[in-house]
Parts: C-alpha cells; structure tokens; sequence
C-alpha cells in the first residue's frame, strides 16, 4: 500500500488508544494461510473496535479479527486481508457474579486465564478446547471450539447467556443478556458462535457457570476393536451413568500420551477413556458400572487416574485435536466405528499415516492425516472420508491443513442449500464486506 | 386489512385445492375459535388451515405470498404471550394434523417428530424404553413440540438441563418465500451459521418449522421430591441463594406464595400448608446412592434459612401430586380470580429477594393482588396479577403494573421474559432491555428471512408507531377454545 502512514494516521485519529503494529516480523506474526496483513490494530476498548471497523468500511479494507492465533488455520485462504484487529487489548474480567453461577468478560482474555480467576471462587467455564493457555474467548466462540467435556456441559452455544458484538459495518449490539435463561428476541448469540468473525467482531462474552466438582477420575479401558468400544459407548449412555467425557484413542493416536497412561495400555488396542466429575461416592459408583458394562463388551479395564496424571492426560488428548493435517468429522454414534474402519482402509490406500481421538459419546472424530506435503494423496482420501460422512448425515471439515491442500479440496466441503439464507445474513451485518472474505463456508 | 368476501372466497377455494375442502375453515363461527391463543391478546384469522405434509405448508405459504396475505403458524394456541394470535388476519396454518413421531432412535439419542406432535406424548412414547424428552412447559399435556421450537420453550425441569434450543439439533423449515429448506442435522456442529439456534425462539417470523430433530437423553436412576415452608418470603428466597451457593443444582426448584398456595390447595388438595408465607418445591435426581445425600445438604439449607418444616415425598404418588400442585397453579388461580395476568420477567437469583418485594409493592400501590409462583433456581419470575375488568381503570393498571414489574427486572440486570416469549404485548417492552442498534440488529435478521414481514407480523420486535393498534382485549368473553385450553391444564 502506497499510502500506508496517511492509513497509519488515519486509524490513530478514529481510534487514539489504539496500537498498531507494522513491523515485517509483527505483521508475519499474523499471516493467515501465507496472506499478510498490511497493518495489525490492538484496540484499548470497545469504542475503538467500532471506530477501526467504520473506518476500514470507509477504506475498503478487509478486516480479520484476532485472538490468541490458535483457529487461524481453520478456513480457505482469505480473498483479500489488510487489517488485523486483535483483541488481546480486551482482556478483562467484567464481572463474576459467583452467587449466581455467571460471569461476564472482554474477548481478548485467554481461557486459561478466565479459569484461573473463577477457580478463586470455586466456579469454571464448560469449555476445554485446546490451547486453553493461549486461545482467547472470542476466538473460541467465533471458531465454535470444543472438547471432550462438551458430552456432560455442551458447547458454546450451550454456555453464552450473553454476547456483544461489533458488527462488520461498526455498529455496537449486544444479544442476549446476564440471566441464564432469556427469550427475549432473536437468539443472535448463536448466529455469532461459530461465525468465524464473517458477521461481526466478539468483544463481550456473559456465560453460566459451573461450580467445580468434588472430584474427578477417569478409567482406562483397552478394546480389541473400535466397535466392541463404541457398543461400550453406547450401553454406558442407555445407562443411568452421566461421564463427563468418553474418548476413543486409536493405538496410533496413544503415542503422545502421558507415560503413566502408556504404561496401562501393553500392546496396541483401542483405548476408551471415561471420566466422570461429582461427588466422590457418585464418582466411584459410576465407575464400578463403567467397568461392568465395558467388561460385558469385551473391554479391558486397565486403571484409573486422578489428580495431576487426569489432568495430564486429558491435555494430552486435547492437544491431538491439532496437527499439521487434521479432519473433525461429526457422525451420529453408531456410526463412528464403521467410519474408523473405513478410514484406515482409505489412508492405508493412499499410503497415509493416521491416527484418530474421537469424542465418542458426542459422535465428533478428530483424524490426523499425514505426511502434510503428500497433497495428492491427500485430496483424494479426504474426498472420500467427507462422502462417507455426507452418507450419514454427518460433516468432515478440514480444521488444519497446509494452504496448498486447501486449493485442492475445500476445507468445508460443499455448501448446503441453506448458503442462501447465510449469504442474505452476511450482508445484513457486514453490507461493505469489511470483513474478510472467503474463508467461511460457501466462500462467505 | 380485512378480507372481502369476494378475495376471502378465492383465497378458501385455492387452499381447499392444497388440503382438501374438509382441513379449511372460513366460517366466522370457526375461525373465532383461532383468535385466542392463551395470552390475553386476540385478533380473528380470516381462514384456517390444516396442511398434512410439508408440501402443502410449502404451497400455503407460496399462495400466501401470491396474495400478499400475512399468515400465522399455530399449536396447541397454549402459548403465553400472543404467538399464535394473528395480528393482522389472514391465515393461520394449524399443525393438528402433522403430529406424528417419525422417528425414536434409541442408540444415537436422537427423535424427529412434527411440530404437532404433544410434548408430553413424545416422552411417554419412550417412557417403556427409559428415556424422555427433556423440555417440559407445564401445559406439556397439550402445548406441541413445534409451538416449544417457536416460543424456546423452558419447564420446571431444564434448570439443569437447558430449554429447548439446547434439545434441538436440526428443523426442516418452510421459509417465508414458501422454499423448504434443511438446517442443523442430526449430527453436531454442521458447517455454516448455526440457523437452527437462530430460528428455535423465532417466534414464528423467520419460518414455519415442519420436521424437528431432538435429542433424547435415559432418565435418572432416582429422583427426590421435597416441600420447604417458610413463613416469610425472605427466607424462601434466601434459600434459593443458599442451594445454589452451596455447588447443588437441583432439577428444578420452584416457588409458591401463599396467595397461590391457598389457591392450588383448594383445587388440588396436595397438602401444601395454607398458612404458610412460601413453600419451595426443590427435586433433586441422580444416582441412588447420592441422591439422598443431596436431600440432606438441601434440607440443611432450608433449615440454616428458618425453614418452619420440610416434607420429603414418599412416593411416587405424592411426588406427583404435589407437582400437579405446581403445575396447574395457574389453573386454580383462574377458580379464585376470573381474570389474571402473568408476567415472565428474569433476574439474577441473587436479586430475587429484593425483585418480589417490588413486585408486592408495585402491585399494592395499584391495589391489585399479586400471587407469585415461580422457577425460582432460574430467577424466572411468574406474578399472576389478579384483576376485575368489570371495574373502571382496572385493566390499564394491570398493564401498567406489568410494565413496572418488567422494568424492575431489567433494572437488576434481567430479562423481560424467560420462557413465554415477547409477542406481540411485551414488544414494547423490549427497549428496556435492548438499544435501538440492538434492535436494529434483530430487524435485519428479520428482513433476511421475512422481508415482506407476512410470516407472523407484528411480534418481537416493536413497530414504531403502531402500538395504539394493538389492543387489550382483556375481560371480554372467553371464547370456546380459551375454555377448552383452561380445562385441559395447557396453562403454564
């Protein structure tokens, strides 16, 4: 850009808090799919987002909004990207109301830290995507990230009682509110989760809250095959038991795992992690049934971990949701096993490694494919994994991937007929299309 | 905006066309019986309609939109804030005749009914199997499934486990043009904007909602029902604080003053005390073993809090009743005051001792009487105003006493409705709560979906201007249909 200082000027006078950032090692630092940004804005307040987005309407700029960097790889390559607005600036805990179970806080506030100062009170938030130390609210939410908990609490749009937003064209709304039960007009929190930041810039999130348990515990359990573990997923949720997560390792996907947990596990199998959160006495009576049900699968169970060795290895699990290649595929349960099968075929076609962590009871598969530069092959395997998914009514989205493969298969897949309704939507709330382009679904 | 009968009788012979001359309606004997739903609104639908597939609710509303006329789709007409009332005539789509449950799959948790399909009916169809469906509107014995995804329907239960819109995963939706379109799916996380959270408490103006998946979820092993009575407000309240305080979420806690108790006892003798100031009615459910150390933390609450006695049901037998207590309060409160009128407003639960006493003096420096029955756990109020329209002025201030009450709500931080919906009467009442731009937002989302606003007109978001339209049509007489819904408990 020739006129980068005027711009420069420009964006001091709407918005005189703001920091930019325009080094050559800044502006990489916010490259998305190999698109560097011209300018990098890091608002002090809300006021500022808004004045940076009216301006950059004015400009014709596109703009994306950042957070932690940690979901930057999900999405096609931008159209175009000029202005990075990171909101790591807006990071403070507005309230806590703990007697009430909610909270609200400024996007920019990493997840770690939320809960780190709820934990003062005894309280947390339900969500465990990974990252947690570096991921900031608003980036969750505009990513719609999740974890293995998401079985017992749900996903985000579960927790948000309350958003604020600024739209693409400026404006400042807020929807919902700070009770954790609100009908009052469009549920606009749910469009915003998962938006990928097309719509509009989070800058408030209000949630409910959760008070810590008394105790938690997770059981290992060994499984032949995925199928004898996912009819083991299936009875324990017909059952009375409530696990707080069920996750499936395939042998590949346990060699990342924590030593005390590898140690439980000799030989390759099927692994079924089942935790479970409560009381202590409802904890160990769920377990004994846990085990129960799985041995009359032909489960195995190994051991059990608590403390410091759940808390390790439950990082341990959610850091195989990120790699250098990997699909989400959402399935309904009882078709998890069959795909797993399925896909192993495929890769070992393609001449693929893989390795697979499902969220069992939720039907969710993270795969990790590789080698990344094997695009060819690469292209071809996923198409056929995200048919098999289409077939049974489910989704596989590429969450991470090398650009160079996202220009031989889009991440997204197809868009559905309801494209129509989304692009009608995405020029209510952005009409200049200051936001970038292009990485959403159906190239919104 | 009223029809001609020349335009009403074309319109009549082009829907029997679509349904059958048998599944119209267009006397005005029948379509008065579709001008109420159980709000206090009212206004006449030209024509009926009962379409029986998805392609016949797709050619309704295409002939809807040839002809410029609004329409309306409707339940049970059990919802509590006008939804199903069709502000401006024309027709009212009625989903009788789509009740069917097309699927229950047990393995993967998941249902799909029709919108017409009862509430309660889906969940005693899998009752044998040991699951059910969580949501649960106290008038779930005849509300439908597809009025609950219009209004986001709450219940006593979805405490802890969520509303309807945390139930829903996937809609077949007949958009306002008439176009079928597929959102969400039985599977988490489809790709794209999250429509069916945008559409689910819509309120009917985005889209009529024609196949709704669900999930389903196995009941608890146990389930603990118990009475705390206290002799001042206060401390029933403080209660409510203590529990939640104290980590325990029970399934639902509830809240009856002694204006409703003394009520529901004479209509359903559950043994409620009469003197009493309030009674918590607290369930707490989960495994066998725990549940009953539940129990013994929430009975030390109520104590720690004055309670005067706490009464832990039996039996199943007296589990039930005392719920039928709370369920049909509103019901018993129609046998002591011909006319009442509910409020929905939310604060936070810590607000809810200082709220009720506004509530009581808003209501007593309008003279007026004022029962509360309540989701206290929640904070989701419920003041049933008890009025005489036959006396002068009395109306206006029960309207004025409504507003003051919302307008506490959102002073402490709260919402103006919880579970029943804005509608057509508390539209006006949304600026308390949302800025201009806030609204603005919403009217955008609107015009994405409904940009001829035909498709339920006149609701959620107020219309500048056109309020002195809408009239309260409190006191007149009650239509058969209104009767009809009383007797059968679709009161929440």
């Amino acid at each position: 850009m020739t006129n980068l200082s005027l711009l420069t000027d420009q964006l001091h006078a709407a918005a005189p808090q703001t920091e930019l950032l325009t080094s050559v090692g800044d502006l990489r630092r916010f490259a998305v799919d190999d698109v560097t940004p011209q300018l990098v804005a890091l608002p002090a307040s809300v006021e500022d987002v808004a004045a940076l987005l009216k301006l950059a309407g004015e400009q014709q700029l596109a703009v994306l909004p950042v957070g932690g960097s940690t979901e930057l790889t999900l999405g096609q390559p931008p159209e175009r990207y000029d202005l990075a607005i990171c909101t790591a600036r807006l990071n403070a805990l507005l309230e806590h109301e703990a007697a009430d179970l909610t909270c609200s806080v400024q996007a920019g506030m990493t997840l770690a830290d939320l809960q780190q100062r709820l934990a003062t009170k005894g309280q947390f938030l339900a969500l465990d995507p990974p990252n947690n130390e570096q991921a900031t609210i608003g980036g969750i939410l505009a990513a719609n990230a999740s974890g293995p908990q998401r079985l017992r609490y749900g996903a985000a749009r579960d927790l948000v009682i309350g958003l604020r937003v600024v739209l693409g064209d400026g404006t400042i709304a807020r929807s919902g509110g700070k009770v954790v039960k609100n009908v009052a007009g469009y549920d606009l929190n749910k469009l915003y989760i998962g938006s990928l930041g097309t719509l509009g810039i989070i800058v408030e999130a209000n949630f409910k809250l959760i008070p810590r348990p008394e105790h938690e515990e997770t059981l290992l359990i060994a499984f032949e095959n995925a199928s004898a573990a996912m009819e083991t997923v299936i009875a324990l949720l017909s059952s009375v038991v409530t696990p707080t997560a069920l996750e499936l390792l395939d042998p590949a996907a346990q060699q990342s795992l924590p030593e005390q947990a590898r140690a439980m596990l000799p030989g390759p199998a099927y692994l079924l992690a089942t935790s479970f959160s409560s009381v202590a006495k409802a904890v160990t009576r769920q377990l004994a049934d846990s085990r129960a049900i799985a041995t009359s699968h032909a489960g195995s169970p190994r051991g059990n971990l608590e403390g410091t060795a759940h808390d390790t290895f439950w990082a341990a699990v959610r850091a195989r949701q990120i790699g250098p290649v990997v699909c989400k595929v959402s399935l309904l349960i009882n078709d998890v096993a069959p795909f797993l099968a399925e896909a192993q075929t495929i890769c070992q076609e393609q001449q693929l490694e893989s390795s697979a962590i499902a969220h069992a009871g939720s039907g969710v598969i993270y795969l990790q494919l590789g080698p990344a530069d094997a695009l060819d092959r690469l292209a071809a395997a996923i198409g056929k994994l995200r048919n098999l998914a289409l077939q049974d009514k489910g989704s596989l989205v590429i969450t991470h991937a090398p650009t160079a493969l996202k220009a031989q298969i889009n991440v997204w897949g197809e868009a559905r007929p309801d494209l129509r309704l989304m692009g009608t939507l995405k020029r209510k709330f952005d009409p200049a299309d200051t936001l970038v382009k292009g990485r959403f679904v159906g190239g919104l | 905006m009223a029809m001609d009968a020349g335009e009403k009788a074309t319109l009549v012979d082009a829907l029997s066309a679509i349904v059958g001359a048998r599944h119209v309606l267009s006397s005005d004997y029948d379509v008065m019986l579709y001008e109420y739903d159980a709000s206090i609104d009212r206004a006449r639908p030209d024509v009926v309609v009962f379409p029986a597939s998805t392609a016949q609710v797709s050619a309704i509303v295409k002939l809807a939109n040839q002809r410029q006329v609004p329409f309306v789709a409707r339940g049970a007409g059990t919802g509590l804030s006008g939804g199903a009332v069709p502000l401006e005539g024309g027709i009212i789509i009625a989903f009788q005749r789509m009740n069917r449950i097309l699927d229950i799959d047990y393995t993967n948790l998941r249902a799909v009914v029709q919108p017409g399909v009862v509430n309660l009916h889906l969940s005693n169809a899998m009752t044998p199997n040991g699951f059910y469906y969580v949501p649960d509107p106290s008038s779930q014995k005849s509300c439908t499934i597809g009025g609950n995804v219009g209004e986001n329907s709450g219940g006593p239960h979805t405490l802890i486990y969520g509303v309807t819109t945390n139930h829903v995963l996937g809609l077949e939706v007949v958009l306002p043009d008439g176009k079928i379109v597929e959102v969400g799916s039985p599977t988490l996380d489809t790709p794209g904007y999250d429509l069916t959270g945008l559409l689910v408490g819509s309120e009917g103006t985005l889209g009529i909602v024609t196949s709704i998946t669900v999930r389903i979820v196995h009941q608890a092993e146990a389930v603990k029902t118990l009475v705390g009575v206290f002799n001042t407000v206060d401390d029933a309240t403080n209660t409510v604080s203590g529990i939640v305080e104290a980590g325990i979420i029970p399934a639902a806690l509830e809240m009856m003053d002694q204006i409703i108790l003394q009520a529901v006892e004479d209509y359903i003798h559950a043994g409620y005390p009469l003197d009493a100031a309030a009674v918590l009615l607290i369930e707490v459910e989960g495994l066998r073993d725990t549940v009953d150390e539940q129990v013994s933390r929430v009975v030390a609450v109520c104590e720690a809090n004055h309670a005067r006695a706490v009464r832990i049901a039996k039996d199943e037998q007296e589990r039930t009743l005392l719920w039928s207590g709370r369920k049909e309060a509103f019901g018993a409160v129609g046998r002591v005051s011909h006319e009442f009128y509910v409020q929905d407003g939310v604060v936070p639960r810590t607000k809810l001792p200082f709220v009720l006493d506004r509530v009581n003096e808003i209501c007593a420096s309008y003279g007026l009487r004022v029962g509360n029955v309540f989701h206290a756990g929640d904070g989701n109020l419920h003041p049933l105003i008890l009025f005489d329209s036959q006396i002068p002025g009395q109306v206006e201030k029960v309207r004025q006493a409504g507003f003051d009450i919302l307008k506490v709500c959102a002073d402490a931080g709260g919402s103006i409705t919880g579970e029943h919906g804005v509608g057509m009467e508390k539209s006006d009442a949304m600026p308390l709560i949302f800025s201009d731009d806030d609204l603005d937002v919403m009217r955008r989302v609107r015009e994405a979906f409904n940009p001829h606003n035909l498709c339920n007109p006149g609701k959620v978001i107020p219309t500048p201007g056109r309020c002195a339209d809408i009239k309260l049509l409190i006191g007149q007489e009650r239509s058969p249909a209104y009767a009809k819904a009383e007797a059968e408990g679709a009161w929440h």
